[in-house]
């Protein structure tokens, strides 16, 4: 079970979250635009995906309806909770307040 | 906000697990089949693409089992998936389950049985209010020899105390005596209290009914009441509420009931069922009354006040007053103590207390160790399973947690088992406590103890987590793959376990040894006092109580009077062979009094020697059949007019008239009057016991109860028939000279015997019972672990066999290990019991046994079983068939 990239936990709650926060999505598609929009640097590992997933409905953050995907199929479409929104909030101020202060640091040790 | 979103699905997860489960399937196989159209639209054959997309999703199972682990309801399936299966393992091995639950269960069944008899009948918190601040204040004598620093108070000092001190929110004193309960019921002896007017505040018990003494009915002169006991009220008056206000004569007093005291008051030491009111006499004010210790002081420390301190302060006015009233203080201290161990010491349980515990907490190691033993024996076998479970993927917490929960079960079934055996056994030990009426009250306290029913669940509890979770670790420590690789054809058990085995088996084995040895030497003792004869033929007797006290008996001469006329009465009766009185009964311990032998130089009365002194009518050796060696009995021509006479034993004679024949000799009895008469010894006696264990027989002197009359006596008579069915012609005989008097304790002579035995037999018989417990453990479990490893080996065996070695070189195989063990088990127990025959009888009064039998015997004992224990299975082993041996698994 090799990660491509090394993704922390919470890093990878973050995308998902913000990912489902336009609309609803499926755990495969969530997986397919987080790959898009990072340009495929980020490859989501389904073995750390739904467990993420699950996790995250576990706690509340979102929850799950099935609805029909492409071609008749059934599939479990994720969507944001209103605490989960705020949650997004958040941990994406924090994580902006963290990148910008790595990044200070980055630029001036030298 | 969240919780509206994470209730319905921890719901949904503990009750729709199907649904859930078919739920996280499709949505994975969802994921799958889109990784495949992904696949072969990169232009993968369809075969390979399902492979490639198979691989890159990674294992579904592990990925659903991180699902299932989310969902955070995981510990509950699993705890009772656990549950079910430690179920099954248990039921699949009868005998491993049977043997393992019953041992536990005797270890924790016995444990709280005997706890609980300990705590309620000689542990029991005294049943006032706040039990740890009561305290008993004594005087500490100088000259005592029986507790000096617990010596009765005197009335003067009492009052002195209660004046003068200051750490104590209230003080009482108590008196405790028998008086005769007549009037409206019929004439009855019963124990009672003359307490001060605040005893019950002070002890913090509030009357069931009615009123509690005002606080000025201790003062002479005041109106007489009494409160009667709950018990007293129920079984004389029928708990009739009129009660209260009705007249009672008390020693032919008249006196008004004005409440009743709960039944649950009761400090067994100072037993009481009716208590009036504590009002000194001037006599007892006075310097003389100073010298007179009676009294018993309850005092309740004020809030914030140490017992130390309160100690320190006592002592100090102690110190006074023996410097301000020299000629009865001198030399007098004074002692704080708190009421429970003032009780524990009083009743003189300690070392039989301590040997009971000690028997008790061998028997549970034992059962321990045994239980320990089956479960590593057990859990060996287990490895593989455990070591396929840890290569699947099980967690070390995983595994640790399926153990702990066959433990549990294991432990539940033997507590409840233990539980079952202490009710029952409780019951019947109720039953047994029946020497005197003290012992049979406090049988009703006897119960079930809940912080000892506790502990001994933990107790439980802990072995079984200790030794059945010990697999667990170790598959750990080794890693599964040295698990899988272990199976029957390979030799068996870790070394570690091994080891600790057989440290186990060494331990149980010495530790029941010890336990026999300890237990043999107390049957032992008690036999031997048993067999020793009384001196006297016990047969036909029947004793009862009387009682002459009272203002009707005052005079000298009335008593005197008594005596003759109810000897006169019991005569004339056909059944009665013959009659005679006494002061004390065989068996009873006599009192004590100092006597000068003519002849030989006067000494100051401190130093004049002392002897038991009994006070007989006529005819008394002739009814109790105590041989008369040289002389005469009394008769009734020795009354109070004529000349003084006595009687003596053989051992009297024979210390102070060694060598020539006393008759006719005299002796002077000080009765503390200046001009004391010589008595002349007319007749020699054999010597008779006073007790069980007595070993050297000591000097007792008889005299006429017609020249001193008691205020009690006893009434002994032999009996044509039957001597218990005597008892209600005996009480109309004492009816027809008095019938204002009561008469109490009917016991046959022979229940006299057993009852001054005081529970030794009692101690006998746990001991014994612990002896053989511990025996029957040990012996199960040594044949149960060696069953079981032997068990193991089978496959070894077969091999030997197959190889041509003879059936009974199996068995020396299998025996040579465990004697071995053996040996040293047992070594190690008889070393250590060499030092029990020295310890009780240090510990015990009048404990003499001859030990080298025991100690030679019960090793032997126990080697033998344990190798018979050890025997059966070896032969067992060698008798399976080697093709069935290499084939078993």
């Amino acid at each position: 079970m090799s990660k491509p990239t090394d993704l922390v936990q919470g890093t990878l709650d973050l995308l998902i979250l913000k990912t489902i926060a336009l609309e609803p999505m499926h755990g495969w598609g969530i997986a397919q635009r987080i790959r898009q929009v990072s340009k495929e640097v980020l490859q989501v590992n389904q073995g750390a995906l739904y467990p993420a997933l699950h996790r995250l409905e576990q706690s509340g953050w979102i929850k799950a309806k099935w609805g029909e995907s492409d071609h008749n199929r059934r599939a479990k479409y994720y969507a944001l909770t209103a605490a989960g929104r705020k949650y997004l909030e958040q941990e994406e101020s924090n994580w902006k307040r963290l990148s910008t202060a790595i990044g200070l640091v980055l630029e001036t040790a030298e | 906000m969240r919780f509206i979103y994470k209730l319905p699905l921890r719901f949904r997860s503990l009750f729709r697990k199907t649904r859930v489960e078919q739920e996280l399937s499709e949505e994975l196989r969802f994921h799958l089949e889109k990784l495949i159209e992904e696949n072969v639209a990169k232009g993968l054959a369809a075969e390979e693409a399902r492979y490639t997309a198979l691989r890159e999703l990674g294992g579904m199972e592990q990925i659903k089992e991180e699902c299932r682990d989310m969902r955070r309801v995981n510990y509950i399936e699993n705890f009772i998936q656990d549950l079910r299966y430690g179920l099954r393992m248990l039921v699949r091995n009868p005998g491993f389950t049977a043997v393992a639950v019953v041992t536990l269960g005797l270890g924790i069944g016995v444990n709280t049985t005997i706890f609980s008899f300990v705590e309620g009948f000689l542990l029991r918190q005294p049943p006032v209010k706040d039990p740890a601040r009561v305290m008993m204040l004594c005087s500490v004598d100088p000259k005592g020899d029986f507790m000096p620093d617990k010596a009765p108070v005197s009335a003067p000092d009492f009052l002195e105390w209660r004046s003068e001190t200051n750490s104590y929110s209230g003080m009482a004193a108590a008196a405790f005596d028998s008086f005769t309960l007549s009037g409206s019921v019929a004439p009855e002896r019963v124990p009672a209290g003359q307490v001060s007017a605040d005893y019950f505040r002070v002890l913090g018990v509030a009357p069931l009914r009615g009123r509690d003494f005002a606080p000025d009915e201790d003062q002479l002169g005041h109106a007489k009441v009494v409160l009667i006991s709950e018990n007293l009220w129920q079984q004389r008056f029928g708990s009739d509420p009129r009660t209260i206000g009705q007249t009672l004569k008390i020693d032919g007093e008249d006196y008004t009931v004005i409440g009743v005291v709960p039944s649950r008051f009761r400090i067994w030491i100072f037993p009481a069922q009716l208590w009036i009111p504590l009002d000194f006499k001037p006599g007892q004010l006075g310097s003389e009354g100073r010298k007179d210790h009676f009294l018993n002081v309850f005092a309740r420390l004020k809030a914030g006040v140490s017992q130390v301190q309160a100690h320190a302060e006592l002592a100090t006015i102690a110190q006074r007053l023996a410097a301000q009233y020299p000629e009865s203080n001198k030399g007098w201290g004074a002692n704080v103590v708190a009421l429970e161990k003032y009780m524990a010491d009083m009743s003189n349980t300690r070392p039989a207390v301590s040997v009971l515990m000690a028997a008790v907490i061998f028997v549970l190691l034992i059962a321990c160790s045994n239980l320990a033993n089956l479960l590593l024996a057990r859990n060996t076998s287990r490895q593989r399973e455990f070591a396929i479970r840890a290569a699947l993927g099980a967690g070390r917490l995983r595994l640790a947690r399926q153990l702990l929960s066959e433990c549990m079960l294991l432990s539940l079934a033997g507590a409840g088992l233990g539980l079952a055996i202490s009710v029952v056994s409780l019951d019947l030990l109720r039953t047994q406590l029946n020497w005197n009426e003290f012992a049979f009250l406090l049988a009703q306290e006897v119960h079930i103890d809940k912080s000892v029913l506790l502990f001994t669940l933990a107790v439980s509890v802990l072995a079984a987590l200790t030794f059945g979770l010990a697999p667990a670790l170790q598959i750990s420590r080794s890693g599964p793959a040295a698990g899988l690789k272990e199976n029957s054809r390979t030799t068996s058990a870790g070394h570690e376990h091994r080891r600790m085995q057989n440290f186990l088996v060494v331990g149980e084995l010495a530790l029941s040894l010890i336990l026999l040895v300890g237990a043999s030497l107390f049957v032992r003792s008690f036999i031997d006092e048993l067999r020793v004869p009384p001196g006297f033929n016990p047969d036909h007797l029947l004793t009862a109580s009387v009682s002459l006290s009272g203002t009707r008996y005052k005079d000298p001469a009335r008593r005197a009077a008594f005596v003759q006329n109810m000897l006169r009465e019991l005569e004339s009766s056909p059944e009665v062979q013959s009659a005679a009185l006494t002061r004390h009964l065989p068996f009873q311990f006599p009192w004590s009094i100092s006597f000068a032998v003519e002849g030989q130089p006067g000494v100051a009365p401190k130093e004049q020697p002392s002897a038991g002194h009994f006070l007989i009518s006529p005819n008394y050796f002739h009814t109790t059949q105590i041989p008369l060696l040289e002389g005469r009995e009394f008769t009734q021509s020795d009354h109070a007019g004529s000349p003084p006479v006595v009687i003596v034993n053989e051992a009297f004679a024979r210390k102070y008239f060694p060598k020539e024949n006393p008759l006719g000799r005299h002796i002077k009895i000080s009765r503390g009057q200046q001009t004391a008469p010589w008595s002349e010894i007319v007749g020699v006696t054999a010597n008779i016991k006073e007790f069980s264990g007595q070993t050297a027989p000591r000097p007792h002197l008889f005299e006429p109860l017609l020249q001193e009359p008691s205020e009690t006596v006893k009434i002994i008579v032999r009996t044509r028939g039957d001597p218990t069915a005597f008892s209600e012609s005996l009480r109309r005989a004492v009816f027809t000279v008095d019938k204002d008097q009561a008469i109490t304790l009917f016991r046959t002579m022979n229940k006299v015997i057993q009852d001054s035995a005081q529970g030794d037999d009692i101690m006998a018989e746990l001991m014994a019972t612990f002896a053989g417990l511990a025996l029957l453990i040990a012996t199960v479990g040594v044949y149960g672990l060696l069953a079981y490893l032997v068990g193991r080996r089978t496959q070894e065996f077969g091999v030997r066999m197959a190889l041509g070695a003879p059936r009974s070189e199996i068995v020396r195989l299998v025996m040579r290990g465990t004697t071995f063990l053996i040996v040293i088990g047992a070594g190690i127990g008889f070393l250590v019991s060499l030092a029990l025959p020295r310890l009780f009888a240090a510990s015990f009064t009048g404990f003499h046994v001859s030990s080298a039998a025991i100690l030679i015997g019960a090793p032997a004992i126990v080697v033998l079983v344990a190798m018979v224990a050890c025997y059966i299975p070896a032969r067992r082993a060698s008798k399976v068939d080697p093709m069935v041996a290499l084939r078993y698994e």
